[in-house]
């Protein structure tokens, strides 16, 4: 008698759930956020901030196609509200077959490890801020335009990307010269938690081209070769990648940069995890393109992971800059995933 | 009196005997406990290595061979079985599985998978869509699906 009642229940949820399943598959759709507040200490003074608010999108229309969209709310000061709404990234996806798909859209290129992973999500990231390969501009964050993506191929888990875009200088709807950017990326994953990658980026970004906040005067030929190592371990965690920028005009010939940073931490306990980065910005001389701010940073800290959605870090940074002089900063960060 | 006090002696250390035997089997039970890959119908094979377990479980395939779309179907890791998959298929704590999907997810590598909290709720998931695979801890009774064999075996 009990038997058949505990059978009888059990059908009566596997029905229910059958039913529950059968409405909620056509689409999945999931939204998620991400936002961050700090305290920083410098020259004396201490000040308290708000990061980015990160509003996460995506969706399943069907069992080939896939929206991902990613929005952020972020201070500006020159907006009359003092915040500004930027699109981050608006992706639609379709698996041509097995591992191998076509995305259409606004990407952050492909071009190093950090982009391609981390995003605007700084519960993920392993330090408070971006490496200064980022800040410094030194390489193109954005692409709009679209590409072929493979993933996990074979034993040592090849994956590739071949991306073409509008390029440096463009807006969002219409590319600003006749050139598209090339971005070919690269990667292996040859044991658990390790990858190792590689990259090139070619563009010719036109004189009147708006780029790092001013007008491009000169035809500059870029290529960008980057290299990455990311491994992601149970007790270490160890993060580097370079990036050698070539930009040719007719005048300067090629000029060389490079931009390095390098990351480790110790997972002393599965939650805390003290770490140290390395930054370091080299320009030639007589590089026209970038704005030539030779830099090298330290920074030392220890990140605690309350659980996967909420972290705190604790960092120090002693920043030494050609054109902006020493920096020493303390900054603690609270940021959070929902 | 030091003849009570010999006879609590043999009393007390039998009840530690008692307790400390209770103590190894039910730790050896907790151990022991085993789980089993079941899928839908259409899709995964019947019969894997757990490496490739492994690897469909970390979503590196996207694709069963006759095209089908894989979806992942985990317990979640809060529940018994949810702890012994994150142990014994991903080789990290619960937390971490939840980190590792988040931001694969994050970087629209792949989607999230489905998390039950109930194996009939997970099965019966599995039973309605083709390319799903799960891990609960028995057989299957639901006719829609099938038990995966790994390394030729139904429980690991």
């Amino acid at each position: 008698m009990l038997k058949g009642k505990t059978f009888s229940t059990r059908g009566a949820i596997i029905t229910f759930c059958l039913g529950l399943s059968l409405s909620s598959f056509s689409q999945r759709t999931s939204i998620r956020g991400f936002m961050d507040v700090f305290a920083s200490y410098q020259d004396k003074k201490t000040s308290f901030g708000l990061g980015e608010q990160d509003l996460f999108i995506t969706s399943e229309l069907n069992d080939r196609l896939t929206f991902l969209g990613e929005t952020v709310f972020k201070f500006s000061p020159n907006s009359p509200t003092q915040f500004d709404v930027s699109i981050e990234r608006v992706v639609i996806k379709y698996n041509i077959t097995g591992n191998h798909n076509l995305l259409f859209g606004k990407h952050h290129t492909p071009i190093n490890y950090w982009n391609d992973t981390y995003h605007h999500g700084r519960v993920y990231f392993p330090t408070i801020e971006r490496p200064l390969l980022f800040s410094s501009q030194m390489i193109p964050l954005h692409t709009t335009g679209f590409s072929l993506q493979g993933h996990d191929l074979g034993a040592i888990k090849f994956g590739y990307d071949l991306m073409f875009g509008n390029g440096i200088g463009s807006g969002e709807v219409k590319d600003n010269d006749k050139y598209k950017s090339l971005t070919v990326a690269i990667h292996i994953k040859p044991a658990d938690r390790l990858r190792i990658g590689a990259s090139y980026y070619h563009d010719n970004i036109s004189p009147g081209a708006t780029v790092h906040g001013t007008i491009n005067k000169w035809k500059v030929n870029q290529s960008l070769i980057s290299g990455s190592i990311a491994y992601f371990g149970n007790k270490v965690e160890l993060l580097t990648e370079s990036t050698l920028a070539i930009n040719t005009t007719d005048t300067t010939g090629s000029q060389t940069s490079i931009g390095t940073y390098l990351y480790a931490g110790i997972k002393a306990t599965e939650k805390f995890i003290p770490y140290i980065r390395i930054d370091n910005l080299h320009y030639q001389e007589e590089e026209v393109f970038y704005h030539n701010d030779n830099t090298t940073s330290f920074v030392g800290g220890f990140r605690y992971q309350i659980n996967y959605l909420a972290v705190v870090k604790l960092e120090y940074q002693y920043q030494q800059s050609a054109m902006e002089g020493n920096l020493n900063k303390v900054t603690v960060q609270f940021a959070i995933g929902f | 009196m030091i003849l009570l006090q010999q006879y609590s002696g043999i009393k007390i250390r039998k009840i530690l005997y008692i307790f400390l035997f209770f103590f190894v089997v039910s730790t050896a039970r907790s151990q022991d406990s085993t789980l089993t890959v079941i899928s839908h119908r259409k899709g995964a094979p019947p019969e894997m290595k757990m490496s490739e377990l492994i690897s469909v479980f970390l979503g590196e395939k996207e694709r069963w061979s006759d095209g089908t779309k894989i979806t992942i179907v985990l317990m979640k890791t809060t529940t018994p079985v949810g702890k012994e998959t994150c142990r014994k298929v991903y080789a990290r704590t619960g937390n971490s599985v939840l980190q590792y999907w988040n931001l694969q997810s994050f970087a629209g590598k792949t989607q999230l998978p489905m998390m039950f909290n109930s194996t009939d709720e997970l099965e019966a998931f599995v039973a309605q869509n083709p390319g799903a695979i799960g891990i609960i801890d028995k057989a299957s009774s639901i006719p829609e699906t099938k038990t995966v064999m790994i390394g030729g075996k139904k429980y690991f």
